[in-house]
């Protein structure tokens, strides 16, 4: 731990050596699309990769317990902008963040916030499932264990809970302890949901989650989406329109780490104020 | 793209056809190639374990005899006598197995060609003027001898072959018979006695029992007289009143001339100190049979004098030699006990090369012991007749015995190794003076007399301790420093420590042994205390200093590059190892009482040897941990990215994601690291063989040495003659070692495949 402690400290510093100040700054007048509600707030954010600049001026807001989907071309920063949520890009060398992001109304970037702290508070789903190499029970359990949890009782409920929350329950009660690698890809991503939202995160981030699925467990993942925003803060990232449009509230059009258009889904997809998204969520370019 | 444009824009189809011929016939001579390689390797492999283990076979081949003779003797040992008043004492036989001889009563020694019609070659009759001979003594098998007459005179002689080479090639073996001055010991009829000469001054010892059942110790002291001469003062001792009037069976003197054994007939064996030779002290009187009404028939002596072979009515054979056990005084005692003879045990004939000896009953069967291993090895079934004379060849390769009818018969003895069986390679095993059976690897000694000792446990011992210590200084290391390179150091940092550490594995480790042999042996004796503290003291500002650092305000440490800190630690380090040093005297003065070796024996009965384990591991970890280091790393670098980043987005710090998720899914790499690390230290011979001391003890103390099985190898080399039996269990040695090796991988490989299998990652 103590010589991990410089690579979050250098992330910490970006702000401040560009003279940028972690609070909110009141000046700078709104430039964000103004949504109900908003519990993630993201003010001229940009990341840079060494000295290529992979995301620009960033300002969105993302509404409480609503899905907002971000759709655009491969590459154009939707999943970086997503990592920025729980900070998992400092986990990449040489990543520099410029901006701000606050959740609740408190900034994810200042040195008083505590990463661990932080990321259990917005989970993360991602493109690949990645069950541990564990069995599912301890999947599901990680989180209230590293929290330090040990009640067996408590721990039971846990599990049952979350798999019931994610759907898979059913399929795997008979088997909570064999190894999480036997299941399905499906049943493995909802595995790693239920993972997520085991620890009680107040923004659930999907990355692609359905890319390696088929059909069938595509639309399970969506019935799961559909039903979890309830409780949730979801923001999810696809390639895939038709799943944008059938699951998220928001959709954000990105386009070459900018945001072209970030309105509701019937906008985006009926009406879209620029021709870009239009072409794009037309099929006209990807 | 191109080609495929060039391709359809014109290659005929003739030359496709070639070239797709072309590839299929690269492919296969490739997959040959390939095949070849492989399969000879292999092959090869096989094949050197087949030639060392074709090497250790004779080691376990039980002995093997052949009947090359049997004659009939009788016309030609009594000629120039009437029948049946000439009595065989004794046989011997050369060398070369090419003669032998007869002592008789007439004290003629005749030489006879050893084969199927023995012819005889000469005779030399003892010069002493006598009516005849009474008794013999052998004193040495096959050279030396003394006959006793009846008037009580003994007279020494020594038998000599001499090989002569005449035209060139053809083995001539010339005997030669030397006579000593005959002494006058007894006034009457010398029924048995025992005959030796001091190794230092050659004064001669003689202890005759007469007809009068008399004992009498005779010896000869050079003294000098008044005026400087030499004067020769004759003692002789009566020893009849302690025998307490018991019969007496046997006597023996030993060839230092120091020790007298005498056995009775009433099962007692005496013991008497020879030192003073003026007068003889008796130190002990043991019962030697079970039961006092059965008689010691026979007592003898092993090769090298210190053993006594008894041998009593019932049949039984036990070899005893003085040994300390059970008292500070070293006293006589039992100590192999064999499997029994049919009838009362009646000639002894001891080898020249070993611990073997021959045994006869009096209905002629013979057997063939082994005292180290305390077995009977083979059984020579005879024609009902007990012999007059039996001879164990001085190659230990043959057996000649005539019987009590004349017959001769002589036997081929196929027994290359007899010192070694599985219990002498690797039990406990009651070594001639010893105080206890113990497991002892002693190969050679000063003398042809000496006892070998050939147990490979103290080795494997060795081997085992050498390697279980390296691993335990070397895992805790080698494998947080894998997870510290992993997990936490920044990458520009961990490819500078990677190579750095990786390169400490390719330092020969000739050069390691050597350095921690005669530099870092006496340095750590000088500053052992300094190097207990260390490992605490530099752990411990470790932590204090980065404790520091994490107080120090995000103003001050900011400003410093990512990973700074490791650089201030090699600052802290220095002043850590220092400190210990400077601490190394007071602290050995404060807590040891100015010297811990002292402390340690008087505290602990533990020795300290300035080559020992410590030095050892230092040295050994230098090649094992860049192994283990470098293997495990990669495995932990292999685990995905994804499961890091999972456990980090569920919250888990950095330290909890490595130990609960990278740490169990590399652990069938991390397995396999320290299986091979192990597998490293078990073969690993220069450091062994230079920083050990050698010395084959089994002690798990951390401060002496061992001895590896593979420095054994290295060690004895240039002491082991081809064909040898040292020769043979050094082979045994390398397959010892093979098969620890071998067993260690093989282990390795199906824990870590287990391993594997539970933590493997999905291919979704």
């Amino acid at each position: 731990m103590l010589s991990g402690e410089p690579m979050e400290r250098q992330e910490f510093r970006a702000p401040e050596i560009n003279g940028v100040a972690p609070a909110p700054k009141a000046k700078k007048p709104e430039k964000a699309k103004p949504v109900p509600d908003p519990l993630v707030k993201v003010e001229d954010l940009s990341l840079f990769y060494g000295t290529k600049q992979a995301l620009q001026d960033i300002n969105m807001n993302i509404p409480r317990r609503q899905v907002t989907a971000f759709i655009g071309p491969s590459g154009c920063g939707k999943s970086t902008l997503l990592r920025c949520f729980n900070r998992l890009n400092d986990l990449i060398d040489d990543c520099r963040i410029e901006g701000e992001i606050s959740i609740n109304g408190k900034s994810i970037f200042n040195s008083d916030v505590d990463i661990t702290d932080l990321r259990k508070r917005v989970g993360m789903v991602f493109q690949k499932s990645n069950p541990f190499p564990k069995s599912i029970y301890e999947n599901v359990a990680y989180g209230a264990r590293i929290a330090g949890i040990k009640k067996k009782s408590v721990l039971d409920d846990i599990v049952e809970k979350n798999l019931k929350r994610a759907a898979l329950w059913d399929e795997v009660n008979d088997r909570l302890n064999d190894s999480a690698m036997g299941l399905s890809g499906g049943q493995q991503q909802r595995l790693c949901i239920a993972r997520a939202i085991a620890v009680e995160p107040d923004v659930l981030l999907m990355d692609e989650p359905c890319s390696a699925l088929d059909p069938i467990a595509t639309a399970k993942i969506e019935d799961l989406v559909t039903e979890l925003k309830n409780k949730f803060t979801i923001v999810i990232v696809t390639h895939n329109m038709q799943q944008a449009a059938r699951v998220s509230d928001y959709t954000a059009f990105m386009y070459i780490g900018d945001i072209v258009e970030f309105d509701t889904t019937e906008k985006i997809f009926l009406n879209p104020a620029k021709k870009h998204t239009e072409d794009y969520v037309s099929g006209k370019f990807g | 793209m191109s080609s495929d444009q060039t391709d359809e824009l014109g290659i005929e189809e003739g030359s496709k056809q070639k070239q797709i011929r072309r590839r299929k016939l690269y492919d296969r001579l490739a997959r040959h190639v390939v095949f070849v390689g492989g399969a000879g390797i292999i092959f090869c492999i096989i094949a050197i374990l087949f030639f060392i283990g074709i090497e250790t076979i004779p080691l376990w081949k039980s002995p093997g005899k052949k009947l090359e003779s049997v004659s009939e003797m009788e016309d030609r040992l009594a000629s120039g006598a009437p029948s049946g008043q000439v009595r065989i004492f004794d046989i011997g036989v050369d060398e070369y197995r090419e003669q032998f001889f007869t002592v008789d009563s007439l004290g003629s020694v005749r030489f006879f060609t050893l084969e199927e019609e023995p012819k005889l070659l000469k005779t030399h009759t003892v010069s002493h003027k006598t009516t005849g001979y009474a008794s013999f003594y052998s004193a040495r098998t096959n050279t030396s001898y003394a006959i006793a007459d009846r008037e009580g005179y003994v007279v020494p002689f020594e038998v000599s072959f001499r090989v002569e080479f005449r035209e060139g090639t053809e083995r001539t073996i010339v005997s030669r018979v030397t006579e000593g001055d005959a002494l006058r010991v007894a006034e009457e009829p010398i029924e048995m006695f025992a005959y030796q000469s001091s190794p230092e001054t050659g004064a001669p010892v003689v202890v005759a029992y007469t007809a009068s059942k008399r004992l009498l110790a005779y010896a000869e002291v050079e003294e000098e007289g008044f005026l400087g001469e030499s004067e020769t003062e004759v003692f002789t001792t009566d020893l009849t009143g302690e025998l307490g009037g018991a019969v007496v069976t046997g006597v023996q003197v030993d060839s230092e001339a120091e020790n007298l054994y005498v056995s009775t007939a009433n099962g007692k064996l005496y013991h008497w100190s020879l030192s003073d030779p003026s007068s003889p002290e008796l130190k002990s009187m043991l019962a030697a049979t079970a039961d006092p009404g059965v008689a010691v028939t026979r007592i003898g002596f092993l090769l090298g004098h210190r053993s006594l072979i008894v041998g009593d009515a019932a049949g039984n054979v036990s070899v005893w030699f003085e040994t300390t056990s059970g008292g500070e005084e070293s006293r006589l005692a039992k100590i192999h006990v064999f499997p029994p003879l049919p009838a009362a045990v009646d000639r002894f004939s001891a080898s020249q090369r070993g611990r073997g000896f021959l045994a006869s009953d009096t209905s002629g069967n013979i057997s063939l012991y082994q005292a180290t291993s305390a077995a009977k090895q083979l059984d020579f079934p005879g024609r009902g007749k007990p012999y007059a004379g039996l001879s164990f060849s001085p190659k230990a390769n043959g057996v000649v015995a005539v019987d009590s009818d004349m017959m001769l018969s002589s036997y081929y003895l196929d027994n290359p190794h007899p010192e070694t069986n599985f219990r002498t390679l690797f039990g406990k095993i009651w070594y001639e003076g010893y105080d206890r059976p113990r497991y002892v690897w002693q190969s050679t000694g000063g003398t042809d007399e000496f006892e070998p000792k050939f147990s490979l446990t103290p080795l494997a011992y060795g081997t085992l301790k050498g390697a279980i210590y390296t691993m335990i200084l070397s895992i805790p290391l080698a494998i947080l420093a894998a997870i510290c390179v992993s997990q936490f150091l920044h990458p520009s940092i961990r490819n500078v420590v990677k190579p750095v550490i990786e390169v400490m594995a390719a330092l020969p480790s000739v050069v390691l042994g050597f350095l921690a042999g005669l530099w870092l042996a006496p340095l750590l004796e000088k500053i052992f205390v300094a190097t207990l503290v260390m490992p605490f003291m530099v752990i411990g500002l470790t932590l204090f200093a980065l404790f520091l650092w994490h107080r120090l305000p995000f103003s001050f440490s900011g400003r410093f590059r990512v990973g700074a800190e490791l650089f201030t630690l090699v600052g802290v380090i220095g002043i850590a190892v220092v400190l210990s040093l400077w601490l190394n005297g007071p602290l050995e003065s404060l807590i040891f009482a100015g010297d811990f070796r002292d402390w340690f024996f008087s505290m602990f009965d533990l020795r300290y040897d300035q080559r020992n384990m410590l030095v050892v591991g230092f040295a050994m970890g230098f090649t094992v941990i860049p192994i283990i280091f470098t293997i495990s790393e990669d495995a932990l670098s292999s685990v995905p990215r994804t499961l890091s980043a999972g456990s980090l987005a569920l919250g888990a710090n950095r330290w909890q994601t490595a130990m609960r998720i990278v740490l169990p899914a590399a652990s069938a790499g991390i397995f396999s690291a320290v299986m091979i690390g192990f597998g490293r230290a078990v073969g690993e011979t220069m450091i062994v063989l230079m920083a050990t001391g050698n010395t084959p003890v089994m002690d798990w103390s951390f401060f002496n040495g061992f001895r590896a099985l593979s420095a054994n190898i290295a060690v004895e080399l240039p002491e082991a003659p081809h064909g040898g039996t040292l020769y043979r269990v050094l082979f045994l040695t390398a397959i010892l070692l093979f098969a620890v090796t071998f067993l260690l991988n093989t282990l390795a490989e199906v824990l870590s495949q287990r391993l594997r299998r539970k933590y493997a990652q999905s291919d979704a």
